[in-house]
């Protein structure tokens, strides 16, 4: 399969591969791998990737491992700034 | 917006309609809060038969939460998206929305999940889209998807979807595999997700899958049966499921115009020579659920990743309390679960809020103990098991016994 035609972050156009090829060159959480790449900082706030991102960065195996989830920012919803500056 | 509230529920679905419900019962002063323009959450598009053949109309039970809710005395605000959430010096929550700020001391996140894609090449093609979009389509916006569609994933959600579509008069040309990569795991393995369908075997309308399904809950059956299964799929509601083809890529210029696919060997890997395209309008990707926790997030909860729960859930106690001083936390956001797991959920956090609340008509703590029993209960007598290891992942969590 070609990791190179595969976009993740559709805001960033980050793919598959250079996801891939961070974290195996890296050895880097998910937040790493989003400073690492923008994948995760688009308009959509990561909507989509996030957890595309925790699922290829968190390595499997022991009992709920403490990994920092991807920071999320508000508003957590797209809003205009009229809207925003009125609250 | 002046109004004083003792305790704000965020998401007007069965997790958040049941808090609601139970809070204002007790005597609490609720808003409840929904961004769609009807409450009801994912239930609005829920509609299957139960093996005793009786149907879930999510709208029906929706309705029915709603007037509870309302005659309990709860407001429900819907079109409200809240953006934000943080605590103030004066001990209230602050709320966020895109119309203006609301304050409380006692918080409800009952935001529900979301879907996560299963990303292969062409999925950023317009009429791609998620299998719950393609239902929310159908049974909320009563709006055609498209007029041949391909369904890509096979899951026990994107079954009863695709049952809902086919209710609909909505042509599926097939249902196939993921393909194999870094993010499919599981989901491109043919044993495991034919295992993963014989979990919910009762529900499963093609009889071969039914009566099929003790016979094949040995392994080395199930090897056996991949090896034989036909490869132009069996036929569920008149769409060939196909668990021995998977897509390659998703193919057209300007928009899906078909999917690229090909046989796979028992254990998934593609048959070089078999690719072929299969013409579609439309295609719908199936890639599980997620619990939407953005809100608990920015809140400053702490989070555990809990793969058999879905992802990062929210840290919470069995009485759905966070440890944050008046967060708490109901339905999905906890774990994906079944709608009727999520409203058990919402009547244990409206319960024990309106005990920290002082609530005039407060409930004791036994009624709390026998509403976190009904969880349970309702939980090991679900219909549908997302995942086999929910139940000891949740004692985990809570650190409790499993029963």
């Amino acid at each position: 399969m070609n990791e190179a035609s595969i976009i993740v972050c559709r805001c960033e156009e980050v793919t598959l591969e250079q996801i891939r090829e961070t974290i195996r060159q890296h050895g880097c959480s998910a937040r790493e791998t989003k400073l690492r790449t923008r994948a995760g900082m688009g308009i959509c706030g990561g909507r989509i990737c996030r957890p595309l991102l925790d699922r290829l960065a968190i390595k499997p195996g022991g009992d709920f491992p403490s990994e920092l989830p991807l920071k999320v920012q508000p508003p957590v919803r797209p809003v205009s700034f009229t809207d925003w500056g009125q609250s | 917006m002046n109004t004083f509230y003792d305790l704000i529920v965020v998401g007007a679905g069965p997790a958040g309609l049941a808090a609601a419900c139970s809070a204002a019962q007790a005597g609490l002063k609720v808003l409840l809060l929904d961004e769609f323009m009807k409450p009801g959450g994912r239930l609005l598009g829920q509609l299957h038969q139960e093996p005793g053949g009786a149907w879930w109309n999510g709208i029906r039970e929706a309705e029915l939460l709603v007037l509870g809710a309302r005659n309990a005395g709860a407001h429900i605000q819907t079109g409200v998206s809240v953006t934000g959430l943080n605590r103030t010096s004066d001990n209230s929550w602050t709320i966020w929305t895109n119309q203006g700020c609301y304050h409380a001391p006692f918080v409800l996140l009952a935001t529900g999940a979301a879907e996560s894609a299963n990303p292969l090449p062409g999925w950023t093609l317009p009429g791609v889209m998620s299998i719950g979009a393609a239902q929310v389509m159908t049974n909320v916006q009563r709006v055609r998807v498209g007029n041949r569609g391909v369904v890509i994933g096979m899951s026990v959600l994107a079954m009863a979807i695709v049952s809902e579509l086919r209710l609909a008069g909505i042509n599926l040309a097939a249902i196939v595999l993921p393909p194999g990569n870094a993010l499919s795991g599981n989901a491109s393995d043919p044993e495991a997700v034919l295992g993963s369908l014989l979990r919910f075997a009762d529900l499963a309308p093609s009889a071969m899958l039914k009566y099929g399904a003790k016979l094949l809950q040995s392994s080395m059956l199930r090897k056996l049966a991949l090896t034989f299964f036909p490869k132009q799929g069996i036929r569920m509601l008149d769409v060939p499921l196909q668990l021995r083809r998977c897509a390659i890529e998703i193919v057209g210029r300007d928009a899906v115009e078909g999917v690229l696919i090909a046989d796979v060997t028992a254990r998934g890997e593609p048959i070089a020579g078999s690719e072929r395209i299969v013409e579609a309008d439309f295609v719908c990707i199936a890639g599980g659920l997620y619990p939407l926790a953005e809100l608990a997030a920015v809140a400053g909860c702490p989070f555990r990743y809990v793969p058999e729960l879905g992802g990062h859930v929210p840290v919470h106690g069995e009485n759905m309390q966070t440890p944050l001083p008046g967060l708490y936390v109901a339905g999905n956001i906890t774990g994906v679960e079944s709608a009727k797991v999520a409203i058990a959920q919402g009547t244990v956090a409206g319960l024990s809020i309106a005990i920290n609340a002082a609530a005039k008509k407060a409930p004791g703590e036994a009624e709390v103990k026998d509403a976190m029993a009904q969880v349970k209960r309702t939980r090991s007598e679900a219909l549908i098991q997302f995942h086999p290891d929910i139940a000891r992942s949740r004692a985990k969590l809570y650190q409790t016994e499993i029963v």
